[in-house]
């Protein structure tokens, strides 16, 4: 009791002082993980968009499997990125192993699924009638789906924003191809909030972990805010 | 403006539409009125291009609409359609007016003007900058009639447009209907499952039964001399009669239930009919009274029950079969007659309609 | 139909392009002339925060970056083997003979050591201080499969240095690791983790575990383990860092490897390493190798002759 009593003042300390390793191991989580989210929603929703107005053979079965990868364990995305990027993989020439980049690609590999997927469902979500009367109204093809992406454009931030909570929450991939190394450049390390969590545990550094575990959540309370301030607007 | 020919539509296996023919003539209102499931919503959709019929043509100032893939979109421009869902775009209310607008590329100046127009010919002057969301069933509905209006369609299709709206915004839209058509000329088509609605206002009416037109008439034609006894029943005749045709002295009679009716107009003997009696042409006499005008039908009956119905009440009386008026309160105290009361019905040949049973 | 399906294709092409452009841009984590250097380390290393204490003067004096993966043994050998790391330093004498001999290390420098330690509760309940390492391990085991609730033991489990010197112990204690030791009973735990988290976890279970000393002298203030057994020639513990073959991996950053590990064996770092951590914990972490390498059995060679 006394260890985290102790530990939640001392992380206050650490968060109100603005610590600066714990807050440049924060930077650098959001940093990460954002271009991850960016760089999904740029192949997501459109993705999700082509797949949803597409017709095409085993359209339904692709859906299926797209939903299914919304589970895919994050070490197993890990490991696959690491295969394929360490120097002796086919990728290792590019030398991207134990770097930011090398956490963006893993990351970005593991929300697509469900950026895809709620995307495709954020659509689904459109009223029939909002359809129709885009179509009534006279609506080129293009125009049609222009707008019911418009309509759905909320659901679809929604998607982006679990796919950024899942980037930023993952621990497995981060481990495993960045490495979880300080270094004396902010660019170079591959520290982030839930590796560091994991380490300074491992390590005894109740403190630092708490006040890493609360920045982690303020970050994902901030996230809700701003989705749930854009949709009453 | 609208020629329906044979046009089929089949979901699956079920038809709904088994080849509907008609004429909607330009500048007129027509309602397509049948009970819920006839297909009405169908016939509307496929004149919008918003589906395919199985079979059949329906053309649009001589063009068949489904035959012209490459003009579609044009044809379908000339058409506005409000659903009987009420829906609006997750937007302003000027921006969800506007939408059909920008679909045509209008200027900025003329779509906000017209916008403004449309707000005002729908009431909603001021509305502009509202979040549609947060506007009532009705208002929304009006949103989106100035949605449809506002890109100036020749033909204005709508399905069930008041289904789901409080009375005082029905008066509204039914209000804004015959404005639309008498101010705009704009040829409107819609569809409804109540026939008085139909009746208020439409030109023509076109009774959608089993998948085809039953009948197409005026107003007046197919509330008083229905098609079929289906239309009759739809319609709200009370008194049905079925019976057989005879010849007696040269006049046509018909025997139901043993009892004798003359009508003005009867097919030849042996054919069965329906007669279709409405109720406001019953009289209900004591049965002691004064013998009615000559060649009037007079039934003698006994009443079966006075069922009240708003001000007034709904006399039924056994004469063979079951007559039913409707008589003023202060009318049926005036004639003393309670259940089990043995009176005398009377109503003139012309009257009866009769339609053959099929 | 046709346009549809086109449109989609089209939509996952600019898609890919996109994201392609993208990472193309971000591929570039150092933007100055810095020279980076990969380090792949046993936990003990990181852990005690010895190598914390040395990269900065090494990056000073060769305007490089030191990035350090902090890992087992047995996984700092796998990055080695894969060549994603650039030096290893590493605690297992035998398996770094494979490693150099199947070509994948060259340039092998020793340039610490010092003694692994079996900590355990202070009740001791399985009584074995001051016996030796293999008496020790013997008696633990020996009570441990008799169902005594009170005796247990985590070994780290995660094929790392000091789970090899485990092996080793259990081996000369005369027992057949994989039969007789490893499933044995719920008195032998696998942590498959890094040492700190293995002494977290001992502590909490109130077990026996095999550390090294730096390791376990870095953690001693959050725990309740005390040393039960210290001294056998079996827990000797030597480190060393290794080059990764330049002949496999061409690419690698062989100069700065090679300065870094002629960096550790060098007199001012081994006086470093000598005194590192007497000031906190009233002894040294880790021994310099320098002049002990008659008593740690390696050649001079590989302790004094900087890579050429």
């Amino acid at each position: 009791m006394y260890e985290i009593v102790e530990g939640f003042l001392e992380a206050a300390r650490l968060i109100v002082t603005l610590d600066a390793d714990v807050m440049a191991i924060a930077l650098r989580s959001i940093t990460i993980s954002l271009t991850a989210t960016v760089l999904a929603g740029l192949v997501a929703v459109p993705l999700g968009a082509a797949i949803y107005f597409g017709t095409f053979p085993g359209r339904k079965s692709l859906i299926n499997l797209i939903q299914t990868l919304y589970s895919l364990p994050t070490v197993v995305v890990g490991l696959l990125i690491f295969l394929f990027i360490s120097r002796v993989g086919p990728f290792g020439f590019m030398r991207l192993l134990f770097t930011p980049t090398a956490m963006v690609i893993a990351q970005t590999v593991l929300v697509l699924p469900i950026m895809t997927g709620l995307t495709i469902s954020a659509l689904s979500g459109v009223d029939p009638v909002i359809r129709d009367t885009l179509r009534s109204l006279g609506a080129t093809h293009l125009q049609f789906l222009a707008n019911v992406m418009k309509e759905a454009r909320f659901a679809i931030l929604a998607a982006v924003a679990v796919g950024f909570g899942r980037a930023i929450s993952e621990v497995g991939a981060a481990i495993l191809v960045g490495g979880n190394i300080m270094a004396s450049s902010f660019a170079s390390s591959t520290r982030v909030l839930t590796t560091a969590i994991s380490l300074e545990t491992s390590m005894g550094n109740i403190s630092e972990s708490i006040a890493l575990g609360i920045l982690l959540l303020l970050i994902a309370l901030a996230v809700n805010l701003v989705i749930t301030t854009v949709q009453h607007r | 403006m609208i020629e329906l020919e044979g046009v089929r539509k089949a979901f699956d296996s079920k038809e709904v539409l088994a080849g509907v023919t008609g004429r909607i003539e330009r500048g007129e209102i027509f309602a397509v009125i049948g009970p819920s499931g006839a297909g009405k919503s169908t016939l509307l959709r496929l004149i919008d291009l918003l589906d395919t019929p199985t079979g059949g043509a329906i053309r649009v100032r001589g063009t068949d609409i489904h035959a012209e893939t490459e003009r579609s979109l044009s044809i379908r421009r000339m058409m506005g359609m409000v659903f009987q869902k009420p829906a609006v775009f997750n937007t302003t209310v000027a921006e969800n007016i506007a939408v059909g607008l920008r679909f045509r590329r209008a200027r900025e100046a003329a779509i906000r003007e017209k916008v403004e127009e449309a707000l005002e010919m729908v009431g909603l002057a001021g509305y502009e900058e509202r979040r549609a969301r947060t506007l009532s069933g009705g208002e929304m509905q009006r949103v989106a009639l100035a949605r449809a209006m506002v890109i100036e369609p020749a033909i204005l299709l709508m399905d069930e447009p008041t289904a789901n709206l409080d009375p005082v915004s029905v008066a509204t839209i039914e209000d804004l209907v015959v404005r639309i058509n008498r101010d705009l000329g704009t040829t409107i088509l819609f569809s409804t499952h109540d026939m008085y609605q139909g009746q208020r206002l439409a030109h023509r009416i076109g009774v959608l039964m089993n998948g085809v037109f039953a009948q197409v008439g005026t107003p007046r034609e197919v509330f008083t001399i229905p098609a079929s006894r289906d239309v009759a029943r739809f319609v709200g005749i009370e008194n049905i009669v079925d019976g057989v045709v005879v010849g007696e002295n040269g006049n046509a009679v018909v025997v139901a239930g043993g009892v004798r009716i003359r009508a003005a107009a009867l097919p030849g003997p042996g054919e069965r009919v329906s007669l279709c009696i409405r109720s406001e042409d019953i009289r209900i006499a004591p049965a002691d009274a004064a013998m009615a005008a000559p060649g009037r039908n007079a039934l003698p009956g006994t009443v079966a029950s006075i069922v009240p119905r708003g001000p007034f009440s709904r006399v039924t009386v056994d004469c063979g079969f079951a007559l039913s008026s409707v008589l003023a309160w202060k009318v049926v105290d005036d004639l003393g007659i309670r259940e089990g009361s043995r009176v005398r019905v009377s109503f003139a040949p012309e009257s009866v309609h009769a339609v053959q049973q099929e | 139909m046709v346009r549809r399906t086109l449109f989609a294709v089209a939509a996952v092409m600019v898609a890919l392009l996109f994201i392609c452009g993208c990472t193309g841009t971000t591929t570039d984590p150092v933007p100055d002339e810095k020279q980076q250097l990969r380090i792949a380390t046993t936990t003990s290393l990181y852990d005690t925060k010895l190598l914390d204490h040395l990269t900065p003067i090494f990056e000073e004096q060769y305007n490089a970056e030191v990035l350090i993966i902090s890992a087992g043994t047995g996984k700092a050998l796998e990055y080695g083997q894969r060549g994603d790391v650039d030096v290893m330093m590493v605690h297992d004498r035998a398996r770094e003979d494979t490693f150099l001999a199947d070509g994948y290390g060259t340039n092998r420098r020793v340039f610490a050591y010092n003694y692994f330690v079996l900590v355990g509760p202070e009740s001791d309940p399985a009584g074995v201080a001051n016996m030796t390492p293999e008496a020790a391990f013997t008696a633990i085991r020996e009570k441990g499969t008799a169902g005594d609730a009170n005796v247990t033991f985590v070994s780290r489990g995660d094929a790392s240095g000091t789970h090899s010197k485990e092996q080793a112990i259990w081996k000369a204690a005369g027992f057949n690791y994989t039969t007789e030791v490893k499933g044995s009973g719920d008195w032998y735990q696998e942590a498959g983790t890094g040492m700190g988290a293995t002494l977290e976890m001992a502590n909490e279970k109130e077990a026996y575990t095999l550390s090294d000393i730096g390791t376990y002298l870095a953690y001693k203030g959050d725990l309740d383990l005390v040393t039960i057994v210290d001294e056998g020639d079996i827990l000797l513990n030597v480190y060393s860092a290794m080059q990764i073959n330049p002949e496999k991996f061409p690419d690698i950053n062989s100069t700065v490897a090679k300065d870094w590990v002629n960096f550790v064996i060098s007199d001012d770092i081994q006086k470093e390493i000598a005194s590192f951590g007497v000031d906190k914990y009233g002894q040294p972490l880790f021994y310099a190798a320098g002049d002990d390498w008659e008593k740690i059995g390696v050649t001079e060679a590989e302790v004094k002759d900087p890579i050429a």
